[in-house]
């Protein structure tokens, strides 16, 4: 590959590329985090859901909340910074999923037999109306997330930097992904979701409960942000309330990459998204990434139309 | 038909429009037309009773011998008043408002009015040349305007210098300090004459410019013994223009540039570019771009990444709300700010005066630009105090004959092309969370514009 | 009610005509107030609102090329902002004086709009066999894409500094003189009432033609492809040709719109004006007043790009001017100061009308008769929907 290429003549030749992998895969773990709330609301009612991303930035807001209110980023040892992490994910997770089940139930739930179009255009009101409670909220300005993980390298003193921050960051993806993949595959709920997503009438018929089936869906969804937005807050480290705009578009693009609907599909596109951009930052041009990361996704979706994983995988969620 | 609705739209059409409809186009045009011309003709004919056409705004103003010598003067202010610049704005609007405040809100026999005017919005987050050109365009509309004080962006300069050119309305900038805009021979080739379609000059501004600033970051560099640096900007008017001014000053100083990226301003993080420049191992980073373009991010990935080295950015990052994007605990001792001027906490001399009245009137410190607002409002002031006629004209004239002000920020001018005489540029570090300064650059003591010096 | 029976299809009723004349009649009905009432109305009485029309007149140009592919046709295009900013660019090249081509704008306006439509088969030609909200993310990426080309070629569109300045039209004299005695002056800065007419009359022909083109043979088969493509074709329409030629006629609607939109601006300006919130915001416009019908259409601009442009600016400058005589300069805090400031609501308001209209009129506020008729032909409904659309 060319950027391989181009990554040897580079200075430090390897190391670099190394560090750019993993730059990219930390990203794009992230993205792929977010893609997941994406990919399981699509995938259960088709409804691209554009407040995702904003409820994933409200996350972020009262994940800085709780932070100044506690005083977590003073917490001296380990233990309490793994303690309050672990809380911040809990609580976090527990708002941002009451909150989108409210929204579902709210603003969703009865437009489930409009025009398709009907529910995209609440999404897109209720994502502005995310917003603004989030300017209302916090303001305009970006503001900074203290920082609660430490920056050594756990690496030592290696060229390459890998923090205790990236390492909690693929831990939980890795968790979360798998955790939804049993729980698509192997439990009831999961069975009862597959069945929803494949012909909500048909499981109905059969004694399933749909609408408890897509408020699950939705719990799931927006706990899945909540998540996002407490590794959000600690990794990248800065919030505004605009935020949930360009990360819901990467995630939303990743999940479609992967074939939306599907849960190793969104963690695969996010990935792809996140070593695009880190590799194309690193060897092409930074102002150029964007544009890059659409034109691989043009070019996928012209060549397999449902996405990487779409086809092998035929059941949605 | 089950439907009633549908059965209320389609109605019953009277015959005659009946069979306009029928012949679908030519009707339509056929009673367009008629409209088009039988009732512009009656209310032309209502208009020509009137005496002298009021209709267009401008010639109120322009026509010079019976203008007004008292009346409602306006004076827009065109500022981001939404989105992450609202902090800075604030403050620049209350420094507009304590000038007017201190006239009084009169000159001569004149009464002021302050309009103070959004051109961002809040879907954006940031100004929008559509929302700039409204309000250039309102602002060139109404006969009672006499000054624009504005805007804050260079780009959004370029979009309502035309448009008030035109007007020949007086333009203010408390912040503008793209090259291009006033000066020749600089910016694009073009330049400035594109923004300036009447031939003539409305447009002044009361901070130093980018050529300024781009050089003197650069020669600060030279003078920390910075070898190496790496320029970063945020692809936009201003950033680019200033990394690009920086550049040209680094390769005369035998400064040895390492490379120039422009960042994509809607990415989240920049840890890759980030690592990128660590392994060319920079004594610099330079950034030119603003608080809204990411520059706070910058400086938090710079340390994800563990770059070690310094950042310098320029005057667009020169407001409180850059610290708490970039983390204070980032920034501390690593950023190195570029400012066309000198921030409030050093003013001196009357520049101490303005800071003292503004906190005691707001109750808390200005930011860094809010003293430009004032001194550019007391400018205008000056301007129609010296026209001594609500006349568009006489007060540009007026302006540009400004010479040896006594403001805040010293005695200065505006010289021919509308841009000030006062080369004062500072040096500021960030430290424990507040922009400090640290020492003069450029020309700084050749105008002698203030008493005391802290060097 | 029968299907088979022939949907109402003449466009120009007696409200259009009314509506119209309201609007050809505005400019003048300002300055005979201003002439009649001098104290009451100042002598710039109803020139900001003219000028904020014509824009809106821009913009409603803009939401009908993009009713073309979404209402009629059902391809759910998220990138119009993208064909826009093509139109935009095209013009910009064609007239700025720093390029030697230096149009005449007629020439610039019919080139912008083709050389969107190009584009826009561009990228019809590969995705269509792309359905739904796969079909939806190409048009998005597309849109990125462009805009992150506009902004990074700087050697043709000086990227994020624009094209500027965009000279106004030229009036010929044989027309000069006509609007002359109207008392407009042939000054395109200093009067509005100029681009007014401009865009308005521009307007109306490309209302007229989409009138007639809904009815027309391509038009019928694009509505027959939104409701069921693989009936469609069955029935002998040639799908692919016309999917492509409805992506053309958008994208090449959304260039006029683009052209207009430099040449009143004078420049054009950032390349990040032409992004997915346009896009977004436009769609809104086009599903909120109703899908697929041309009032609706124009309904929904009205509304909400009046709303955001015209009502809120002006409700929040006299809320401020409101605040400051009743709180006498006292200096509240940040908090309070956010809550009481119309700007920072206004996105929760466009939010809330969004999905109010959604859930109380899902087929919007104006929607084409035959939409309607589909969507309340089963009325009261059945509480599931069929499978498919899950």
């Amino acid at each position: 590959m060319l950027t391989l290429l181009l990554a040897a003549d580079s200075i430090s030749g390897w190391q670099l590329f190394v560090q750019q992998c993993l730059n990219g895969l930390t990203y794009g773990a992230l993205i792929a985090l977010i893609a997941l709330g994406y990919t399981m609301v699509y995938g259960i009612i088709g409804l691209i859901n554009f407040a995702h991303g904003d409820l994933f930035m409200l996350g972020t807001f009262l994940t800085l909340t709780l932070i100044n209110a506690f005083g977590l980023d003073t917490a001296a040892s380990a233990w309490t910074v793994a303690i309050s992490v672990a809380a911040l994910l809990i609580v976090v997770a527990l708002f941002c999923a009451v909150l989108n089940f409210s929204v579902d139930r709210l603003i969703y739930k009865p437009l489930r037999n409009a025009p398709k179009l009907a529910p995209l255009v609440s999404a897109i009101g209720v994502s502005f109306i995310f917003q603004n409670v989030g300017l209302l909220w916090k303001g305009p300005a970006d503001l900074s997330v203290p920082k609660l993980i430490s920056q050594r390298n756990l690496l030592g003193d290696s060229a390459i930097t890998f923090t205790p921050s990236d390492a909690v960051l693929l831990v939980v993806v890795a968790a979360i992904m798998s955790g939804l993949t049993v729980l698509v595959k192997f439990t009831r709920l999961g069975k009862s979701m597959r069945a929803v997503s494949q012909d909500p009438v048909a499981a109905q018929l059969m004694g399933i409960h749909v609408e408890r089936v897509i408020g699950s869906t939705f719990l799931i969804g927006g706990g899945l942000a909540g998540f996002a937005a407490v590794i959000y807050s600690m990794y990248i480290g800065t919030i505004g309330f605009q935020i949930g705009y360009i990360n819901g578009l990467y995630a939303f693009t990743a999940a479609v990459l992967g074939g939306i609907g599907n849960i190793p599909g969104a963690v695969l596109g996010g990935i792809v998204i996140g070593m695009v951009r880190s590799l194309g930052s690193a060897y092409v041009e930074e102002r150029w990434t964007a544009a890059i990361i659409f034109g691989i996704l043009i070019v996928i979706l012209i060549f397999r139309p449902s996405g990487l994983l779409g086809e092998r995988m035929r059941e949605k969620v | 038909m089950a439907n009633p609705r549908m059965k209320a739209i389609v109605s019953y059409p009277p015959a005659i429009m009946q069979n306009l409809s029928r012949r679908n186009i030519t009707g339509y045009l056929l009673v367009g037309l008629f409209f088009a011309g039988a009732l512009p003709c009656l209310s032309g004919c209502g208009e020509s009773t009137g005496q002298s056409k009021p209709e267009p705004a401008t010639s109120v103003a322009v026509s010079t011998d019976n203008a007004a010598t008292s009346g409602i003067i306006r004076i827009v202010s065109s500022l981001p008043r939404t989105g992450s610049a609202k902090l800075q704005t604030d403050t620049m609007v209350n420094g507009i408002k304590l000038a007017l405040d201190e006239a009084a809100y009169k000159v001569g026999d004149f009464s002021l009015e302050l309009e103070d005017r959004d051109d961002a919005t809040a879907a954006t987050g940031d100004w929008t040349p559509d929302a700039e050109g409204d309000n250039a365009r309102q602002a060139a509309n109404d006969p009672d305007v006499m000054v624009y004080i504005g805007p804050y962006n260079s780009g959004a300069a370029k979009v309502s210098m035309p448009i008030l050119n035109r007007a020949g309305l007086l333009m203010i900038s408390p912040a503008n300090t793209a090259v291009g805009l006033t000066k020749p021979g600089l910016g694009e080739p073009d330049e400035p004459a594109i923004y300036r379609p009447t031939g003539k000059k409305n447009y002044a501004r009361v901070v130093p410019a980018d050529d300024l600033q781009g050089t003197c970051a650069a020669e600060w560099a030279k003078d920390m013994g910075i070898k190496t640096v790496y320029i970063l900007d945020d692809n936009s008017f201003y950033g680019k223009g200033i990394a690009e001014m920086f550049r040209q000053r680094c390769n005369e100083l035998e400064i040895d540039v390492l490379g120039h990226d422009s960042i994509d301003t809607k990415a989240q993080e920049f840890r890759s570019k980030m690592t990128s420049i660590k392994a060319l191992k920079p004594d610099l980073l330079y950034y030119g771009g603003t608080t809204q373009t990411k520059g706070g991010q910058i400086c938090k990935d710079m340390v994800a990444a563990g770059l070690k080295c310094k950042l310098m950015v320029p005057d667009g990052c020169m407001e409180n709300a850059f610290i708490q994007a970039a983390g204070p605990e980032n920034a501390n001792e690593r950023v190195y700010v570029t400012f066309g001027g000198v921030p409030p906490e050093n003013q001196t001399g009357r520049g101490k005066e303005f800071v003292e009245r503004y906190k005691k009137r707001f109750g808390f410190m200005p930011e860094a630009y809010a003293i430009y607002s004032y001194e550019a409002t007391n400018a205008a002031l000056e301007a129609i105090r010296k026209a001594g006629k609500k006349d568009r004209a006489a007060i540009i004239e007026a302006a540009f004959a400004i010479k040896d002000f006594p403001g805040a920020l010293g005695n200065w001018s505006f010289d021919e092309n509308g841009d000030t005489t006062l080369h004062k540029l500072s040096g500021n570090i960030v430290r424990s969370g507040k922009f400090e300064f640290v020492r003069l650059l450029g020309d700084g003591n050749q105008q002698k514009p203030m008493g005391d010096q802290k060097k | 009610m029968n299907p088979s029976q022939k949907p109402p299809t003449r466009f120009l009723k007696r409200w259009d005509v009314l509506v119209l004349a309201v609007f050809v009649f505005y400019p003048f009905a300002c300055s005979l107030t201003r002439t009649v009432f001098p104290s009451w109305a100042g002598p710039t009485f109803g020139n900001a609102l003219g000028d904020q029309l014509s824009t809106l007149f821009i913009f409603s140009i803009l939401a009908l090329g993009l009713n073309v592919a979404v209402g009629y046709t059902g391809l759910l295009q998220l990138g119009i902002a993208a064909f826009f900013g093509i139109g935009v660019y095209i013009t910009g090249i064609l007239r700025v004086p720093s390029y030697p081509f230096q149009l005449p704008f007629t020439a610039a306006l019919v080139l912008s709009a083709l050389g969107a439509a190009l584009c826009g088969l561009v990228l019809g030609a590969p995705t269509l066999r792309l359905r739904g909200d796969y079909l939806a993310l190409v048009t998005l990426g597309f849109g990125e894409v462009v805009k992150v080309t506009l902004r990074n070629l700087e050697e043709i569109t000086a990227g994020t500094k624009g094209l500027n300045p965009i000279p106004p039209p030229h009036l010929p004299p044989w027309l000069a003189v006509p609007i002359g005695w109207l008392g407009i002056e042939n000054s395109w800065e200093t009067d509005y009432r100029l681009f007014y007419f401009l865009t308005l009359g521009i307007l109306v022909i490309v209302i007229a033609l989409l009138a007639n083109l809904e009815n027309s043979r391509l038009g019928r088969s694009w509505v027959a492809i939104r409701e069921d493509e693989l009936a469609a074709t069955c029935m002998g329409i040639n799908a692919p040709r016309a999917k492509l030629a409805s992506f053309a006629a958008s994208a090449g609607l959304a260039g006029l719109a683009g052209c207009l939109y430099a040449t009143k601006l004078t420049t054009t300006a950032d390349p990040n004006t032409y992004d997915f919130n346009r896009s977004i915001i436009i769609l809104c416009c086009v599903i909120l007043g109703g899908l697929g019908s041309l009032r609706g259409v124009l309904l929904g601009v009205l509304l909400l790009l009046g709303f955001d442009n015209i009502v809120s600016p002006q409700i929040n400058s006299t809320l401020q001017s409101w605040l400051q005589h009743l709180g006498g300069g006292v200096q509240s805090s940040a908090v309070a100061e956010r809550l009481l400031s119309f700007s920072n609501w206004r996105l929760m308001i466009f939010g809330l009308a969004l999905v109010a209209i959604m859930r109380f009129r899902p087929e919007g506020l104006w929607p084409s008769a035959r939409l309607q008729h589909e969507l309340h032909w089963d009325e009261p409904r059945p509480p599931l929907p069929n499978s498919n659309s899950a």
